[in-house]
């Protein structure tokens, strides 16, 4: 849920995306119309009709995490206890996550002024967690700590999508830009632990099945240890996790004195320029 | 004669960080940074940068200070490129990884396959093909940077030279891992492939080589100019008919040919990936050349004939 400030977009840190994948879904800034206000040199927003295509794609997106939101709740209350939730939502979950592809293709079309290689490792970090384990590994879909990341993707989501919703239509509560803030502090932390724990559950069955592995000798001279390449994976969190939680930090330090400043109960005060600073 | 004054200002801060006063009017921006640096001598000259805007382009060393829209009382502005590091250094660091990195693998130095396989040789004669060729390959490499090449610049940002070093030394190590394993499978079509492959790959070996000479001779020694190459008597260049820069297009026929040699797929993704990053440099060079000369030869493409 991480946010730059909403200064050029080229700020706090382009720093070479390597995996910088974040718990929250891809990037999508807001969408601006087409005459951008003082935005010399930016990335232009969408036209009318673009504008129109991001709204409903933000609805459907903030409709779809609260349906899963609404499943686990159910599910919840049927069962009486929290183990093998991930069931009752794998469909939309999958649908919804893998959705957010549309994301990379909105950047680089240009109807969305974030970067296409950040958003593309974020979405891709969340598919790559939804398909690659959760999906490919069944054991681990009854671990307790995929409900870990699915909670805490699920309200991210459902903040995140409204948000850009709200703010493609000028009228952003104030509320909703604050929850997106505050709630970053629990959730990402959360979700990175329940994406953490899953990948080292996973670990013991890919090694026992060679899952996704190549052995040698083949004819292409190749091979690929999708076992090394989980551990490497996990051990990618500290640099890019660490960097994404730091620039995000940042970035809220900033916006809570801007907003020290400004009136706190102005709503729709104009939409925040959003890339993600990692 | 008229002596001008020269004041350095930082590009960012706009503070003045330098005043010159009775420079000569035909003095270079090379002898103005000369001058720069003595004040400040953290600033050697190859990480000044020099402009008459702040945000505008870099002037050039030749430049000469009287033929600048400038009135005499010249103001600059400066901007840090930050450490440099001279491309010789760079180039042969970068290539001299993996020459040596490539015979660690070939000749199975410890640690790196089963210890049963220690300092034993690969009883495909490919592999003994393969390991020539790359090696070639680096020692002309090494060789042309110290007696061929003309560079334009004297130097890079030093941040370079960990970048280049990591993508060169990586994949070779990456691609010598399995040419060079106990259980490396030599290709399908066997014998035929791989001469069709040796053919291929000295073919544009000496293109390459030819390319670069022509290129060198362009240039006299110790300028800078820029003149459009046109093919010559030997025909490796006739290439330049078609092509803006052929030395690219030979690389990536060297490379496919060594792909076709080992069968592997390592060396399909360096080929694929050096493809790449040659592509954005022939455009840029392409681009460069259509802009400079009016009457730059249009059949021409950047890399690949008719198609890139």
């Amino acid at each position: 849920m991480a946010l730059a400030a909403d200064a050029v977009p080229r700020e706090g840190g382009q720093t070479p995306a390597a995996g910088s994948a974040a718990m929250s879904a891809p990037a999508m800034g807001t969408s601006r119309p087409a005459v951008a206000d003082g935005a010399l040199g930016r990335k232009r927003g969408p036209g009318a009709l673009a504008a129109a295509y991001l709204v409903l794609y933000n609805v459907v997106m903030t409709a779809g995490w609260l349906v899963i939101a609404v499943g686990l709740v159910r599910a919840y209350l049927a069962r009486g206890s929290y183990h093998g939730l991930y069931y009752s939502i794998e469909k939309p979950l999958k649908f919804f996550q893998t959705g957010a592809l549309l994301e990379i293709l909105h950047c680089a079309v240009g109807i969305v002024p974030s970067s296409v290689v950040l958003t593309g490792f974020q979405v891709m970090s969340r598919v790559f967690l939804t398909w690659a384990v959760t999906h490919s590994v069944r054991e681990v879909q009854s671990e307790d700590s995929v409900l870990l990341f699915v909670v805490a993707w699920t309200i991210t989501e459902i903040i995140r999508y409204s948000f850009y919703t709200f703010s493609l239509l000028n009228h952003l509560p104030y509320l909703i830009k604050w929850a997106r803030y505050t709630f970053f502090i629990v959730l990402y932390p959360m979700g990175v632990t329940g994406e953490l724990l899953t990948i080292y559950a996973a670990l013991p069955y890919v090694q026992k099945t060679g899952l996704y592995s190549i052995t040698l000798p083949n004819k292409y001279n190749f091979s690929f240890d999708y076992h090394t390449f989980l551990i490497l994976s996990m051990a990618s969190y500290i640099p890019c996790r660490g960097r994404r939680s730091w620039a995000t930090w940042r970035t809220t330090a900033k916006w809570n004195e801007r907003a020290a400043t400004l009136h706190p109960n102005a709503v729709g005060s104009g939409p925040p320029r959003i890339t993600y600073a990692c | 004669m008229k002596h001008y004054e020269v004041e350095i200002l930082d590009a960012k801060t706009k503070d003045k960080l330098c005043f010159l006063d009775k420079v000569e009017p035909n003095a270079t921006i090379g002898e103005i940074k000369s001058m720069f640096h003595k004040s400040h001598p953290q600033w050697y000259p190859a990480r000044q940068s020099i402009r008459l805007d702040p945000k505008g382009k870099s002037l050039k060393d030749e430049d000469v200070l009287q033929h600048l829209p400038v009135g005499t009382t010249a103001t600059f502005y400066f901007r840090d490129l930050g450490a440099q590091i001279s491309w010789v250094t760079v180039f042969l660091t970068e290539y001299a990884g993996p020459l040596l990195i490539y015979l660690l693998f070939y000749f199975r130095v410890p640690f790196i396959y089963a210890p049963k396989y220690d300092f034993t040789a690969s009883k495909h004669w490919v592999v003994h093909l393969a390991c020539m060729c790359h090696s070639f390959h680096y020692v002309k490499r090494l060789l042309e940077t110290l007696f061929v090449h003309r560079f334009s610049h004297g130097t890079m940002p030093l941040r370079n030279i960990f970048k280049n070093c990591t993508y060169y030394w990586g994949f070779a190590a990456w691609m010598a891992y399995y040419i060079n394993h106990p259980l490396y499978t030599p290709p399908t079509y066997g014998e035929q492939q791989v001469r069709a492959a040796l053919i291929i790959f000295l073919f544009c070996q000496i293109g390459n080589f030819s390319i670069h000479i022509t290129l060198r001779n362009l240039r006299p020694p110790g300028s800078k100019t820029r003149k459009i190459p046109y093919p010559t008597k030997n025909p490796f260049t006739w290439i330049f008919l078609l092509v803006s820069c052929p030395n690219y297009t030979y690389e990536l026929g060297s490379w496919l040919g060594f792909t076709l040699m080992t069968q592997c797929l390592p060396v399909a993704f360096f080929t694929l990936v050096g493809f790449i990053q040659m592509t954005v440099w022939a455009k840029g060079k392409h681009r460069s050349y259509l802009k400079e000369f009016r009457d730059y030869p249009p059949l021409r493409s950047p890399i690949l004939p008719f198609i890139l």
